[in-house]
C-alpha cells in the first residue's frame, strides 16, 4: 500500500509516495517537511481570476441593478418626470399669456395711434378752415381799404385841381389887370378886355404846356 | 537598489468578503443602487413648482442629459419611453465606476466581470426582444439580411451581420466597461506603487524626491479617471440606446 | 513565443520560470502590437470630428455624439488587446 505525502511550499506541490508495507506501520506525518500556511500571513492565496465572472458579484450587482431599475422605472422617475412636465407646462402657460397680454397691449397701441392720427386731421382741418376764413377776412379789408384810399385820393385830387383852376383864374385876372394896365400906362387908352384875356391865357398855356 | 515587486493582476483585485458571498464589489454595486435611488427620492421629494436648485436640479439635469444628449439623438421621440431604463443604467454604471477613485474604496465594481456581463446581456435581451415586439419575424430579416445587397452577396453578409449583431455586441460592450475601468485601476495601482516604493528607497537617499513624480502622474490619473467613469457609463448607455433604437426602427 | 523560451533558457531558467517570463514578454506584445491601429484610428477620427465641428458648429452636438459612437467602436479592438494581455500574462 502507498501513502500520498504531498507537501506544500509557495506555489510548488511536492508529492511523496511512501510505501508503507516497506516501513511495516504508517507513515508520521510530522516527520515529513510539512510547511504549514500561516508561517506567511501576507502571502495567501491567489485572487479571483480577473476574467472569469464570480457568482456572489454577479448576484449581488445584478440584484441592485433590477431594484434600482424597477424602482426608477415605477416609482422615482415618473415621480420626478410629473414634476418636471407641471413646471414646464406653467412656465410654456405664463410664456403664452405674456404673449397674449402682448398682442392686446399692441392692440392698443394701434388703436391709439389711429386715434391720435384722426385727432391730428381734425386739428389740420379747423386750422385750414381758420386760415381760410382769415384770408378772405383779410381780402375783404384790404379791399375795403384800397376802396376807401381810392376815393380819398380822388377827393384829394379834385380838391387840387380845383384849388389849382381856382389859383390858374385868379393868376390870369391879375396878368389880365396887369397887362391891361400896363398897356393903358403905355397907350393911353384902355385896351379890349376881351382880347387882352385871350393872349394872357394863349401865353399861360403855352408856358404851363 | 529600489525593490519593487508588483503583484499579480489578480491580487489587486482580491476583497475579503465582508460576510459570506459579500465582499467589496457587492458592497459598491449595492451602495450605487441605494445612492442612486436616494438622490431621485430626495430630488422628488422637493417642491417641482419653484426653480430646481441643489439635488433637483441635479437630478433633472441628469435626467435632461439623457433625454437630450441621448435618446433624441439616437432613437428620437419616440424613444422617450426607454428614460427611466436609460436613466437607471446611466446612473448605476456611474456610481459603480466612480468609486475607483474615492479613497478607502478604490475599487471600480465595474472593474470586475460581473456587473459588465450581466448589464450587457441585459441590454442584449432588451434590444433582441424590443426587436421582435416591434418588428415581429422580420427584425430576423432586417437584422440579417440588409436591404439593398445583391442576392448572392448574402452568402458573405448575413454571417458576418449575424455575428456582429448577435455576437460582438454584447461582447464589446462587456469588455469595453471592464478592461476601461481594469486598466484604470491597474493604472492607478501601478503609479501609487511606484511612488510608494520611491518614497520608501533604503539603499539610496537621493530616490526619495524622485517619488513625487509618480505621485503627481497619480493625481493626474486620479483626475483622468473621473472623466473616464463618466465617459465609459456615457458610451455605455448611448451605444444601449443606439441598440434599441436600431432594433425598434430598422431604417434608422 | 518560442523566442522568449530559448532566451529565458539561455539566461539559466527552468521550466515555469521560463514559461512565466516568455508569457510576460508576450503580453506586453500583445497589448502594444493591439494599441498601434486603435490609436492612429482613434487619432485620425477625433481629427476628422474637429475639423466638422469648426466647419459646421451648429452641428458640433451630433457629430460629437457620432464621434462617440466611432471612438467607442474603435477602442474596443485595443481594450481586446488589453485582456490578451492579462489572459497570457496569467
Amino acid at each position: 500500500m502507498l501513502t500520498a505525502v504531498v507537501i506544500r511550499s509557495g506555489q510548488a506541490l511536492q508529492v511523496h509516495l511512501v510505501s508503507s508495507e516497506t516501513s511495516g506501520e504508517p507513515v508520521d506525518l510530522s516527520q515529513c517537511e510539512f510547511k504549514p500556511e500561516a508561517t506567511n500571513p501576507t502571502k495567501c492565496g491567489p485572487g479571483p481570476s480577473p476574467i472569469i465572472p464570480e457568482m456572489k458579484e454577479l448576484a449581488w450587482g445584478a440584484g441592485s441593478f433590477i431594484v434600482f431599475a424597477l424602482l426608477m422605472r415605477f416609482f422615482l422617475f415618473p415621480r420626478l418626470k410629473k414634476g418636471m412636465d407641471s413646471r414646464y407646462n406653467s412656465i410654456r402657460e405664463g410664456h403664452e399669456n405674456a404673449d397674449s397680454t402682448r398682442a392686446s397691449a399692441r392692440s392698443e397701441v394701434a388703436q391709439y395711434e389711429a386715434a391720435v392720427v384722426a385727432a391730428k386731421a381734425e386739428a389740420a382741418k379747423v386750422v385750414d378752415a381758420a386760415r381760410a376764413t382769415l384770408e378772405t377776412e383779410r381780402q375783404a379789408a384790404i379791399t375795403a381799404a384800397n376802396a376807401r384810399i381810392a376815393t380819398q385820393r380822388e377827393a384829394a385830387m379834385a380838391a387840387a385841381d380845383a384849388a389849382r383852376t381856382a389859383g390858374r383864374s385868379q393868376v390870369e385876372s391879375a396878368v389880365v389887370d396887369v397887362v391891361s394896365s400896363a398897356v393903358e400906362i403905355a397907350t393911353g387908352k384902355r385896351p379890349d378886355g376881351s382880347a387882352v384875356s385871350r393872349a394872357v391865357a394863349d401865353a399861360m398855356s403855352a408856358g404851363v404846356r | 537598489m529600489i525593490a519593487l515587486e508588483f503583484p499579480p493582476i489578480n491580487e489587486i483585485l482580491r476583497w475579503k468578503d465582508l460576510f459570506p458571498t459579500f465582499n467589496k464589489i457587492a458592497l459598491i454595486a449595492v451602495l450605487a443602487a441605494v445612492i442612486g435611488t436616494l438622490i431621485f427620492l430626495l430630488a422628488g421629494n422637493k417642491d417641482a413648482k419653484v426653480a430646481p436648485k441643489g439635488i433637483r436640479n441635479f437630478a433633472e439635469s441628469i435626467v435632461e442629459f439623457i433625454e437630450n444628449g441621448i435618446v433624441m439623438q439616437t432613437m428620437g421621440r419616440d424613444g422617450l419611453g426607454w428614460t427611466p431604463f436609460l436613466l437607471s443604467l446611466f446612473s448605476f454604471i456611474y456610481l459603480c465606476n466612480v468609486p475607483g477613485i474615492i479613497p478607502f474604496l478604490q475599487m471600480p465594481a465595474t472593474a470586475r466581470m460581473a456587473l459588465p456581463v450581466f448589464l450587457s446581456l441585459l441590454v442584449w435581451v432588451v434590444f433582441i426582444v424590443t426587436g421582435f415586439k416591434h418588428q415581429g419575424l422580420g427584425y430576423i430579416k432586417s437584422s440579417l439580411f440588409p436591404p439593398g445587397v445583391p442576392k448572392a452577396l448574402y452568402i458573405l453578409v448575413t454571417p458576418i451581420e449575424f455575428i456582429s449583431t448577435f455576437l460582438v455586441r454584447p461582447f464589446s460592450l462587456t469588455v469595453r466597461l471592464f478592461a476601461n475601468m481594469l486598466a484604470g485601476h491597474i493604472l492607478l495601482v501601478t503609479f501609487g506603487l511606484l511612488s510608494e516604493a520611491l518614497f520608501q528607497a533604503k539603499g539610496n537617499p537621493a530616490l526619495i524626491p524622485v517619488g513625487v513624480l509618480p505621485l503627481f502622474m497619480l493625481i493626474f490619473l486620479t483626475g483622468f479617471e473621473v472623466l473616464v467613469a463618466f465617459l465609459q457609463a456615457y458610451i455605455f448607455t448611448i451605444l444601449t440606446a443606439v441598440y434599441i433604437g436600431g432594433a425598434a426602427h430598422p431604417e434608422h | 513565443m518560442e523566442a522568449f523560451v530559448h532566451i529565458a533558457a539561455a539566461a539559466g531558467l527552468t521550466g515555469d520560470e521560463a514559461k512565466a517570463a516568455s508569457a510576460a514578454g508576450s503580453a506586453g506584445f500583445a497589448y502594444g502590437l493591439a494599441a498601434i491601429g486603435p490609436g492612429i484610428g482613434i487619432g485620425y477620427l477625433v481629427g476628422k470630428s474637429v475639423e466638422a465641428m469648426a466647419r459646421q458648429p451648429e452641428a458640433a452636438g451630433m457629430v460629437r455624439t457620432t464621434m462617440f459612437l466611432g471612438i467607442a467602436f474603435t477602442e474596443a479592438l485595443a481594450l481586446i488587446g488589453f485582456v490578451v494581455f492579462i489572459l497570457i500574462g496569467l
